[in-house]
């Protein structure tokens, strides 16, 4: 029989929502159009509300990301704290995997009747900023700076000020002066126009990213036919790979718009980078790891495999 | 069942209760309700023991969305412009306009009408409300006339369409409403606002003055005022001037960096009118009366805002915008012919409706027809239909569609401004103000036109900001 | 439009029940012009600290969101108390005596069987932000400073609930006046014709009611 999945994303089609885009032509593909998808940017959710429209049913499929609401999803934050030493999407994509397979993950989504699919790889959110470059850590004291969850704890703990305007609202907050900075992963630079206000970008302080997964409702993955579930489940790893393919031909084209825009590269120095990493990555990750387990949640073990997963995926 | 078809027979249910009288928010949301319902139990295939989880399911969906869609920061513009507005009725800042406008202005012919046009146009840029312009200046502005030998009615005319420019003219709640309901930069659409309300004075100004000198009594100049008492007018209509300042500066800084966002500029401008109110002697009675009176009004807005935003979601999930869009893109018609019957249809529609609910009812499905008709959101200006890239065809046409329902406040059967007018004055009848606001008719139709053959006019401001 | 229609009262349960609704809903409302007031001090706080003294206030998007609900919401019964919410009354207008109660006693009802799904999918919206076996009972947080967001989704359910109450002393108002063929029924706004509502509109903009 037919089955159609409403799947609710938003802002517009771009690199972070190709890999949907993908899953949904392969399931059409391998089920002769009888399992489509109907892919929609904003028009069924607030990104925000996306992982309560799993849980009520409105729709199949959502992806959100674990920094707009930590207490809905607080095992996946450990793919959100600061200076983990990702480098690159594919050891993001590695690292995702083994935290969605761990059951504490996989128990605190079902109780949102949600199953955690495949994540939405990003790069390391690096800052592009409005006037002087900022290269050490007392540049960093009082910068107004747009960034979610662990990254934005971290330069809160360099004495910096996050400020959460939506990723819509970012480019008129930057023009605005409501923000100096922002930490986005490069598409969005490009897709939400933060680049073209920008006179910097630090091209290596890496401090981390978010962490958005692709999540469906458990029901309706369930009541799938063997045959649909089979062709879903296929595809997965398909859609992750166009996503990355897709993804690296955007990095490859970065420098030049840097060039074009004329926007600085700026490089941060070592031992700043290392001063960085020593104020704000122990302390938030001991931190992290203490909150999680007074709310019996095994936040070092979900670290310890972060660790183990990421030194597996560099080798 | 389609979806699209249940969109269709949805959206003709919830009109036809709304011209029965239902409240428009209540009318907005049970649609929005009932059709999650249906469309739902559609695809169970209306099966019975499926049915209750189809109503779980809507109840959820229509329940979340009331706290989803207020809570976003860009939505605190409303209450602050709205609080502005009757604040500065409590500063007194209404009589200090006219005179000022009177001493400075009312010497050309049909002075005082020019006057309270001025007036208007000034109260406007600390009213984001038409209707309240136009009650407040129809107690000071009118009698004046009257004093100096005016047409009656024409008097009232003036006031019912001075009252208009107050959603042009930045704070406007409706330019706000507007940018929430198509996503669109809220600061863009108020700077796009500024010319076009100005430009709207000085048609109607023109307009008077060409009447005074062809009628008799349309009303004689009044001059006699020395340039002393002239420059004495200004201090008390001051704030008004710092207001616009600070809010166009926060959203565009010709010499800079903008200030911040529109919001906090609104929350500035109204901090600064809440000071002259306290000096002009404003206590917590009247503090509480004003707050009071802005909750009201605040309220009676964002319960439209959830209830059609719950109709939206069902628009969404019937994937109504998409198929009206195609359609309208479809048609063997040049764009901009449609898009002059789009204004024409709104035209015919804010004879019956008032303006916000009017938008907030069709813009869900004919924005994204408008965009697509240029080519799209994301079009340059070089491909599309108009001439103008997407997010300026956004704001292009919300500027058409704000001017067009403030065009139907003058116009009968319902042309609100026009009633409060009369409502305000014992000695004239609602036909009275309606036969001396014709002629505004006519100005507004050029303003129209004029918008619409030179996008310009709208789009500079704006395009300097970006 | 903004501005009261009548409201008639005498010595009747119904009216009296009215009356004692009546003083939560203003309360209501005014908490809800207070948020907008504290909004604006809010702002100027904001702007202040960062543009004089680079110390830009934390959360400060956060606050607003929280706060908006009780802005936007809380007053919905006390809006609906008086026929603040607009409508289109050129049909209403006209009728007069059973016909417009019949009319109104719909309406009502159908508003009534909306509101009380919505004050259902409200509570249960806030329902699953709320599970106090979590530090500040918090399953849903904001997405700067982390404050748990069921108080303010707490708001919805509860304004809609009184709404309820409001709505279904409506219906037994116009029950009342379709059942007995009353002229001039208590406890519900009486419609009033667009120039008698510009009238009471302008008025209370000049300070007279
Ligand atoms: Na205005
Ligand atoms: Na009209």
């Amino acid at each position: 029989a037919a089955t159609e999945w409403n799947v609710s994303v938003w802002g517009k089609r771009r690199a972070f929502t190709e890999h949907v885009e993908k899953l949904a032509e392969l399931v059409s593909e391998k089920t002769n159009g009888e399992f489509t998808m109907n892919v929609s940017y904003g028009g069924l959710s607030k990104n925000r509300e996306n992982l309560d429209g799993i849980s009520i049913g409105a729709f199949e499929m959502a992806q959100f990301c674990a920094g707009y609401h930590r207490d809905k999803n607080r095992v996946i934050t450990v793919l959100e704290l600061p200076f983990l030493g990702v480098e690159n999407l594919e050891q993001e994509v590695a690292v995702s995997k083994a935290v969605y397979a761990h059951p504490a993950a996989t128990e605190e989504m079902a109780q949102w009747n949600a199953k955690l699919l495949m994540t939405s790889p990003m790069p390391q959110y690096n800052l592009v900023g409005t006037g002087e470059a900022r290269k050490t850590l007392s540049d960093f004291e009082g910068m107004r700076v747009r960034a979610t969850g662990g990254i934005g704890n971290a330069f809160a703990a360099v004495g910096a000020v996050p400020t959460s305007v939506t990723a819509t609202e970012a480019y008129q907050a930057m023009e605005g002066g409501v923000v100096d900075t922002v930490a986005f992963a490069q598409h969005a630079h490009l897709s939400f126009g933060t680049i073209n206000q920008a006179t910097w970008w630090t091209a290596n302080l890496n401090p981390g990213t978010v962490n958005c997964p692709v999540v469906v409702n458990i029901d309706a993955y369930e009541s799938l036919s063997d045959e649909h579930r089979e062709a879903l489940d296929s595809s997965v790893q398909e859609s992750l790979d166009h996503y990355l393919a897709n993804y690296a031909e955007l990095l490859g084209r970065w420098d030049s718009v840097l060039a074009e825009k004329n926007v600085e590269k700026v490089e941060i120095a070592d031992d700043v980078i290392a001063e960085f990493r020593a104020k704000a990555a122990d302390p938030i990750r001991d931190e992290w790891i203490k909150d999680m387990e007074a709310q019996g949640l095994p936040g070092q073990e979900l670290y310890d495999l972060v660790v183990k997963a990421l030194a597996d995926a560099k080798m | 069942m389609e979806p699209i078809e249940i969109g269709l027979w949805v959206s003709g249910g919830m009109l036809v209760f709304v011209l029965l009288g239902m409240r428009v928010a209540f009318a907005a949301g049970l649609a929005g309700f009932v059709g999650l319902v249906w469309l739902r139990w559609n695809g169970f295939d209306y099966d019975p023991d499926r049915f209750w989880k189809a109503v779980e399911i809507s109840v959820k969906v229509a329940g979340l969305t009331p706290h989803s869609k207020v809570s976003a920061q860009v939505l605190s513009l409303i209450p602050v412009f709205i609080l502005i507005g009757y604040l500065a009725y409590h500063a007194k800042l209404t009589v200090a306009l006219f005179e000022a406008a009177k001493r400075w202005i009312a010497w050309v012919p049909g002075g005082l009408a020019v006057a309270t046009v001025f007036a208007t146009a000034g109260f406007a840029a600390v009213s984001g409300a038409s209707v309240a312009t136009a009650a407040v200046f129809a107690r000071i502005a009118i009698p004046e006339m009257l004093k100096v030998g005016y047409n009656k009615a024409f008097a009232a005319g003036v006031v019912a369409a001075g009252g208009t420019l107050a959603s042009l003219i930045p704070p406007s709640a409706i330019l706000v409403i507007y940018a929430i309901i198509v996503e669109q930069d809220v600061g863009k659409l108020l700077l796009a606002g500024f010319i076009p309300g100005v430009f709207s004075a000085f048609v109607y100004a023109i307009l008077i003055i060409g009447l005074a000198l062809g009628f008799k009594n349309i009303g004689p100049p009044v001059g006699g005022f020395t340039w002393r008492e002239r420059f004495e007018s200004l201090p008390p209509a001051l704030p008004i001037v710092a207001v616009v300042v600070i809010i166009i500066f926060f959203v565009y800084n010709p010499f800079g960096d903008a200030w911040g966002t529109a919001t906090e500029g609104g929350a500035i401008g109204a901090f600064i009118i809440f000071c002259m109110a306290l000096y002009r002697g404003m206590r917590w009675a009247k503090l509480k009366e004003a707050l009071l009176e802005t909750a009201k009004l605040t309220v009676m807005i964002f319960t439209i805002i959830w209830g059609v935003l719950i109709y939206v979601r069902f628009l969404g999930f019937a994937k109504l915008p998409v198929a009206f869009s195609d359609w309208i893109t479809g048609l063997e018609m040049a764009p901009l012919t449609i898009l002059i019957c789009i204004l024409l249809a709104y035209a015919v529609l804010g004879m019956f409706m008032d303006a916000i609910g009017m938008l907030l009812l069709t813009l869900p499905v004919v924005y994204p027809a408008v965009m697509a008709l240029n080519g799209g959101e994301l079009v340059s200006a070089a491909d599309s239909a108009f001439g103008m890239s997407g997010p300026m065809c956004a704001i292009w046409f919300g500027i058409l569609v704000v001017k067009m329902a403030e065009f139907c406040l003058i116009t009968p059967p319902i042309g609100l401004n026009c009633f409060v007018v009369a409502g305000v004055r014992d000695d004239l009848t609602v036909q009275d103000v309606f036969r001396g606001v014709t002629p505004f008719f006519i100005a507004d139709g050029i303003t129209i036109a004029l918008l619409v053959a030179f996008p310009g006019i709208v789009l500079w401001l704006p395009s300097l900001a970006s | 439009m903004a501005g009261s229609a009548a409201v008639l009262e005498d010595s009747s349960l119904l009216s009296r029940l009215d009356r004692t609704l009546l003083p939560l809903e203003k309360f209501c409302a005014l908490l809800s012009g207070l948020a907008i007031f504290s909004l604006m001090f809010l702002a100027v706080y904001s702007v202040t600290g960062r543009k004089f003294f680079a110390s830009p206030m934390m959360g400060y998007v956060d606050y607003i969101e929280a706060a908006m609900p009780i802005i936007a919401i809380m007053g919905v019964s006390y809006v609906q108390r008086d026929g603040t919410h607009i409508r289109m009354d050129m049909l209403v207008s006209v009728l007069k005596g059973r016909v417009l109660w019949l009319f109104e006693l719909i309406s009502v009802l159908l508003i009534l069987l909306l509101i009380v799904a919505l004050t259902w999918g409200a509570w249960e919206h806030f329902d699953r932000s709320f599970d106090c076996a979590r530090p500040l009972c918090s399953r849903d947080s904001s997405i700067d400073v982390g404050i748990p967001i069921w108080p303010s989704k707490l708001v919805v359910p509860f304004a809609f609930a009184i709404l309820s109450a409001r709505l279904i002393l409506q219906a037994v108002g116009y029950g009342r006046a379709l059942v007995l063929g009353l002229e001039n029924p208590v406890a519900v706004p009486l419609t009033l014709t667009v120039a008698e509502q510009a009238e009471i509109e302008a008025k209370s903009l000049m300070g007279e009611d």
